[in-house]
């Protein structure tokens, strides 16, 4: 076996146990065997409810949400020639923030109704103010360089985010459930989520896939790109328009979970390179087990309470991103 | 082969560039001189339309400015100044994506073994072979620029345009750069121009000399015949002194044979 083939192993048995691993752990714990005679139909039938109803959905949304929030970030960073954006630097966290804000101030979200209206109004909230921010460095700046989008990207995420506070700090009786959206949570979603995320998912994957050569053309700059035959002002409008959908689509079921955009991409090109083709599947297979494995700690850690998901990917993300970036730095 | 007629570009509303024409034969060379400012990167990128331009440039009777991306990038290339590079592709992978243009279409296409031949023997020529699968960000500045001309050749232009080609290179890799540059512009169909600072290079390089003053060109012809109080005038430096006091330093320490 070559060492890449080596890596791509090791790196899809980290992402199947920790997947197992979350599975298993938690009030009650159930040995992997179990798990996978669960998913066959067979074994005792609390034990498949738990995993089948309970617990994988919960952890598929998880890996789900990691995953497109690495391809996101990876698309974004290439794009934007700037390995710190993100797409919640470019207004789609605080665009989502303010939706769901909105729904749930005005007793939208309450029963049947709320469970489809909350994540519908995150999504559009994130997807208008992507546009907003892309129709306004158009009108700003003829060029529509990057530094133009990150800006005025950064400009609306601050400005949509006081919005929402404001909105939040009118209603207090409401705060509570605004917070807590904020920090983003996988608790009892069931299936519904992963059937939305998953096709999302696979359909952005595989549209930033068909376009890999032009990413990687796009991480030199404008002027380069563009000598070497890509239209990068197109090109970077259909890609952060797919990216804003993508991550829009992540954050209307589970909030806002940050550093899992930021980190992953870095880890995916330390490991495997620079090239599109190799960095978006294995950000994707790393941002998903990371994202998992954040959440087995969220919920177990002070059980029976849990940590927002939010805090453990900054706690464990702050930290391991430093050390991913200026051990790179040592190395130029 | 290359005509650029009448050509005004600039940023904003602006003209940096006003009304420049000049024509490049086949097999041709030419050196963009002019003090900073004057506009010689602004026309290289209104030649290429990364800026809008009004005039004209065709390329073997074609319109480059109205040329589609991939179609341009298959007639031109470019060689950037550039000292740092961030994402970490190796050097075969950066001289690979000069076959961009040449791919089937633009979604899903990988290079073909013709593809790689190409940018593989552009890197030998180059004296890069050892270093092809070393990351971009752990090259020299010199290598990185040499990666850089070996992706320029690699897509296989008719012309290949220089911004400042030499300023991040030790003296050696300057010689060497024009030298490359100078076989690979006297191939059947090839022409290449770029803008230059050092003087001494750009003769070295050129046969043509287009010297720019204030957006306009105040000579354009065979660089023989490159008229020196034109150049004294425009850099605003009395410039054979100039020279002649340079070959004086290096005579003093024992340089002359």
């Amino acid at each position: 076996m070559s060492k890449a083939a080596g890596r791509w192993a090791l790196l899809a048995a980290f992402a199947a146990a920790s997947v197992l691993l979350a599975v298993g752990a938690g009030s009650v714990s159930i040995p992997p065997v179990k798990i996978v005679a669960a998913l066959l139909g067979a074994g005792e039938d609390n034990t498949r409810e738990l995993v089948v109803s309970l617990r994988l959905p919960r952890v598929t949304l998880a890996f789900l949400t990691g995953a497109a929030l690495a391809v996101g970030g990876t698309v974004m960073q290439s794009v934007l020639e700037n390995p710190l954006a993100s797409p919640f630097g470019l207004g789609v966290s605080a665009g989502a923030g303010l939706g769901a804000t909105a729904v749930l101030v005005t007793g939208l979200s309450a029963g049947a109704l709320g469970a489809v209206l909350l994540p519908a109004a995150g999504f559009a909230g994130a997807i208008v103010t992507v546009l907003l921010v892309l129709a306004l460095a158009r009108a700003l700046d003829r060029r529509v360089s990057t530094v133009t989008v990150v800006l005025i990207g950064m400009v609306a995420s601050l400005f949509f985010s006081a919005v929402m506070d404001l909105m939040a700090a009118m209603s207090p009786e409401y705060a509570q459930r605004i917070g807590l959206w904020q920090m983003g949570s996988f608790a009892s979603r069931g299936w519904r989520g992963p059937a939305v995320l998953a096709p999302v998912l696979a359909v952005c994957l595989a549209l930033f896939l068909s376009r890999a050569g032009q990413l990687d053309l796009l991480t030199f700059g404008d002027e380069q790109a563009r000598s070497m035959g890509a239209d990068p002002r197109k090109d970077r409008r259909f890609l952060i328009l797919t990216v804003a959908v993508l991550t829009g689509a992540a954050v209307a079921f589970s909030g806002i979970i940050g550093f899992v955009d930021l980190i992953a991409p870095h880890v995916a090109r330390r490991l495997f390179g620079a090239s599109h083709r190799r960095t978006l599947p294995a950000g994707a297979l790393l941002g998903g087990s990371f994202m998992v494995l954040c959440d087995l700690a969220a919920r177990t850690l002070c059980a029976p309470r849990e940590i927002p998901i939010g805090a453990v990917t900054a706690l464990l993300g702050a930290p391991f991103f430093l050390w991913i970036f200026f051990a790179g730095r040592g190395r130029r | 082969m290359l005509e650029v007629n009448d050509l005004s570009c600039g940023y904003g509303q602006q003209d940096v560039v006003k009304g420049v024409s000049f024509t490049l034969p086949e097999n041709g060379r030419l050196a963009i001189l002019g003090p900073n400012g004057c506009g010689k990167t602004t026309l290289l990128r209104g030649m290429t339309g990364f800026l809008p331009a009004a005039g004209s440039v065709a390329l073997d009777g074609a319109d480059l400015l109205k040329m589609p991306p991939r179609e341009r990038g298959r007639a031109v290339a470019e060689l950037p100044q550039v000292s740092t590079a961030w994402f970490a592709y190796t050097v075969l992978e950066t001289v690979l994506m000069g076959r961009y243009a040449h791919l089937k279409s633009g979604l899903f296409s990988t290079p073909t073994r013709r593809d790689r031949e190409i940018a593989e023997d552009a890197i030998r020529r180059l004296g890069l072979w050892e270093e092809r699968d070393r990351p971009l960000t752990q090259l020299s500045g010199g290598q990185l620029q040499r990666v850089l001309l070996a992706r320029a050749f690699t897509q296989t232009p008719r012309v290949i345009l220089l911004d400042e080609p030499t300023n991040h290179l030790d003296l050696k890799y300057q010689v060497e750069l024009v030298e490359a540059l100078k076989a690979w512009s006297s191939q059947p169909g090839h022409a290449a121009l770029g803008v230059f600072h050092d003087l001494d290079l750009a003769l070295d390089f050129a046969s043509l000399v287009l010297l720019m003053d204030a957006g306009q060109a105040v000579y354009f012809g065979d660089a023989n015949d490159l008229p020196p109080a034109a150049l004294s005038r425009v850099f605003g430096l009395d410039v054979p002194a100039y020279m002649r006091q340079s070959r004086a330093r290096w005579e003093k320490i024992g340089g002359q044979r």
